[in-house]
């Protein structure tokens, strides 16, 4: 996980902990994870459009 | 998006998981809550009424003996008629969704072969399946809730989401989807929170955002690619 990315899920931890009320923490906590979904996801694309692209074959 | 819940449990007051359950509906969204066994007499314009307004339809219940309570097939062979169902060519229930909330005592790997229960919940529901396929309703895969009383924080902080989702977010369950159903209750979300925590939740939402369009633009790149290496 970069820096930027641990910085974020921070941000949203620190605010799911503020929540009173159990569903508002609920929502957040859900979207920290969705967050890390799309980090993941990004992370995956990245490497396929960098191995499609790595064609020796086409040199 | 109307989502009609019918809740069938004979003892709701002292269902836990039910209490929950009711607790964790989404607010601000279009979502008709009934309970089955506190109707007195089952009112079958209205419910039919009901079923024709509904988007998606969600029966909620605990298992009994591999099958929905009696209250729950009480209400199919009372409001579920022919004529309603099929009848005349007409199909009122058509595309519409059909999903399952179902809560279990047993732990989810019980319910397969060679599992302590050698049954799968698809196959002990499939009877509720022939009913959606008879409507020419879109069966939705089965929200499961096992062993609820041994559920940890955590887990029923994601379940609340998870069961929002359910009966809300667009069908299949994929990230865009679950992107789209997040970015669109951000704004209320942030608008909720106490004035000193507004900068925070606009910039997590920026963030968010961002990282979804980043998303968006490496997928558009991938299919330019793979349409290169088509040709």
């Amino acid at each position: 996980m970069t820096e930027h990315a641990q910085w974020l899920q921070l941000q949203i931890d620190k605010l799911a902990e503020q929540q009173g009320k159990f569903t508002d923490r609920a929502f957040w906590l859900a979207l920290a994870e969705l967050v890390r979904e799309q980090e993941r996801r990004s992370d995956q694309l990245c490497g396929e459009v960098d191995g499609r692209t790595w064609r020796p074959d086409r040199w | 998006m109307t989502t009609l819940v019918l809740v069938s449990h004979p003892h709701l007051a002292d269902s836990t998981s039910q209490q929950f359950l009711k607790a964790s509906l989404p607010a601000n969204e279009d979502i008709i809550w009934e309970h089955i066994e506190s109707q007195p007499t089952l009112d079958v314009a209205k419910e039919q009424d009901q079923l024709r307004h509904a988007d998606r339809i969600i029966l909620q219940f605990p298992l009994y003996w591999y099958a929905a309570p009696a209250g729950l097939k009480q209400w199919e062979d009372t409001v579920l008629t022919r004529t309603f169902v099929y009848g005349d060519h007409r199909y009122p229930l058509a595309d519409k969704e059909l999903g399952i909330v179902v809560t279990t005592g047993m732990p989810g790997k019980a319910f397969q072969r060679g599992g302590a229960e050698q049954i799968t919940l698809d196959a002990a529901l499939a009877p509720l399946a022939a009913v959606a396929e008879r409507a020419k309703m879109t069966w939705l895969p089965i929200f499961a809730i096992h062993q609820f009383a041994y559920l940890e924080e955590p887990e029923k902080l994601q379940l609340v989401v998870d069961y929002q989702r359910y009966l809300t977010q667009e069908q299949p369950d994929s990230l865009g989807d679950r992107q789209a159903w997040f970015a669109q209750r951000l704004p209320e979300m942030i608008k909720q929170l106490p004035p000193e925590q507004q900068a925070t939740g606009r910039l997590i939402e920026a963030e968010f955002s961002q990282q979804k369009d980043d998303i968006d633009a490496l997928a558009d790149t991938l299919s330019l690619i793979k349409e290169q290496e088509d040709d």
